[in-house]
């Protein structure tokens, strides 16, 4: 893995979001902006939405390799837990 | 238990094809009518998936009179619109029926989703009197479920439409949440949220009526209800949780030190029309701050880790809540848990809690 690559996943992971939350201005959300909370503001419904498009994409089964979820901290988290993988 | 009959239109659902008929166009089927309401009474939704324009929809619903709680117009492959309308719905394949007159439409859904229930137009007008469409409860929820859908298709076409976020969406549309406990009127509904639940239940499983009626009279446990309403409509009881131990019973005269107290939830459940609309995200708030209010220290949610269940394990990731690294239980669960201290999830201005 590279931090290239990791790169590469988060601005399509940003793309992702934009799409799953119906919010463009996502596009542009920092990659160490938490996920949950008062940051993307991400629910389950949204949260579950993105994880079916990674594993789509990627083929990367995120909640079935992380327990708790802890990928999804912030944006970064999640693009090299993806970039690790493929 | 079929949950969602898919329809065709021409030659099913009307008495000919929408876009041969020119002006005059064609009747309802009277007898897949009469299917279609009682359906609809016994809380079985429909949908549509039909190689028509939209307005042959509208036609159809126009002359039924149905609510369609998905609607699928499209040229493409009717397998395909099937399995929109099971994610749009968030119902599992074994969960639909699909009727169809055209034998090629029903030979290539059911060979590409071989779950589905394929029935022709002459099955169809039976079927009531079959188990998999018989519900043993029907609740006041159920008897209205094909309307909150149609509710919930507009307002999803409104969120679509709303910039923002989820929290000026939801109150933007009037959205009011209320956590009350429950009461044995409750128990019907409550039973059904518990067979019906999947991917927002954290057991698993169903817990029977009399278990829920005992729970309810043991001083020593909560049965906490969640009800949902917003300028689209009221979607009644769709959540519901256990919570036993949370030291709201142990009297000045119980000596067990605060820091012993664990709370624990062998039970969140929650209907899948409530998914986006904070309601879980709610009631795991009101079970911390409850629980840390009583005075335990700890919150536990043992949780089945399944596919089905990712909207649940999010919601308790978002809610702060961990499990160890590597302690799914054999049966497939693992505890959740996190400390009552610091700073628990709030509550938003659109919740009432009673």
């Amino acid at each position: 893995m590279t931090t290239d690559q990791a790169a590469a996943v988060g601005a399509e992971l940003r793309a992702m979001l934009a799409r799953v939350t119906g919010r463009p201005e996502l596009l542009g959300v920092p990659s160490d902006t938490p996920l949950f909370g008062a940051g993307v503001g991400l629910d389950s419904l949204a949260g579950t939405l993105l994880l079916r498009q990674v594993q789509t994409r990627y083929g990367v089964d995120v909640a079935a390799e992380d327990l708790n979820l802890d990928s999804l901290e912030t944006l970064g988290t999640l693009a090299a837990f993806i970039a690790a993988r493929i | 238990m079929i949950k969602c009959v898919v329809w065709d239109i021409d030659n099913t659902l009307l008495t000919g094809v929408y876009l041969e008929s020119g002006a005059d166009l064609p009747g309802a089927d009277p007898g897949l009518t009469g299917v279609l309401r009682e359906l609809s009474a016994r809380g079985i939704l429909s949908a549509i998936a039909s190689r028509n324009p939209p307005a042959a929809a509208d036609y159809v619903q126009q002359l039924t009179g149905a609510d369609f709680a998905a609607v699928e117009c499209s040229w493409g492959s009717k397998a395909d619109a099937i399995a929109r309308i099971a994610a749009e719905l968030s119902l599992a394949p074994d969960a639909i029926a699909f009727v169809d007159d055209d034998m090629l439409e029903r030979a290539e859904v059911a060979a590409a989703l071989p779950d589905v229930l394929v029935l022709t137009p002459e099955e169809a007008a039976e079927a009531p009197g079959w188990p998999e469409f018989s519900p043993a409860v029907i609740t006041t929820e159920a008897r209205r479920r094909s309307q909150l859908y149609a509710d919930r298709r507009r307002r999803q076409a409104a969120a679509s439409e709303f910039g923002g976020s989820r929290d000026d969406f939801l109150r933007h549309v009037g959205t009011q949440l209320t956590i009350a406990p429950a009461v044995p009127d409750d128990l019907p509904r409550l039973h059904e949220l518990s067979v019906r639940t999947h991917q927002l239940n954290s057991a698993g499983e169903a817990v029977i009526q009399p278990d829920l009626a005992r729970l309810l009279a043991s001083p020593a446990d909560t049965v906490i209800t969640v009800r949902l309403a917003d300028d689209f409509g009221d979607d009644g009881l769709v959540g519901a949780a256990i919570m036993t131990g949370n030291g709201r019973n142990s009297g000045p005269d119980v000596r067990v030190p605060a820091q012993a107290l664990v709370a624990t939830v062998p039970l969140i459940m929650m209907s899948c029309r409530a998914l986006g609309r904070g309601a879980l995200d709610a009631l795991l708030a009101w079970l911390c701050r409850s629980a840390a209010a009583d005075g335990a220290a700890e919150l536990q949610v043992p949780c089945l880790v399944t596919e089905r269940n990712v909207p649940m394990r999010l919601a308790l990731a978002a809610a702060g809540l961990r499990a160890e690294a590597g302690s799914v239980a054999p049966d497939g669960r693992a505890v959740f848990a996190r400390p009552l201290t610091g700073e628990l999830p709030g509550l938003p201005d659109w919740v009432t809690v009673k």
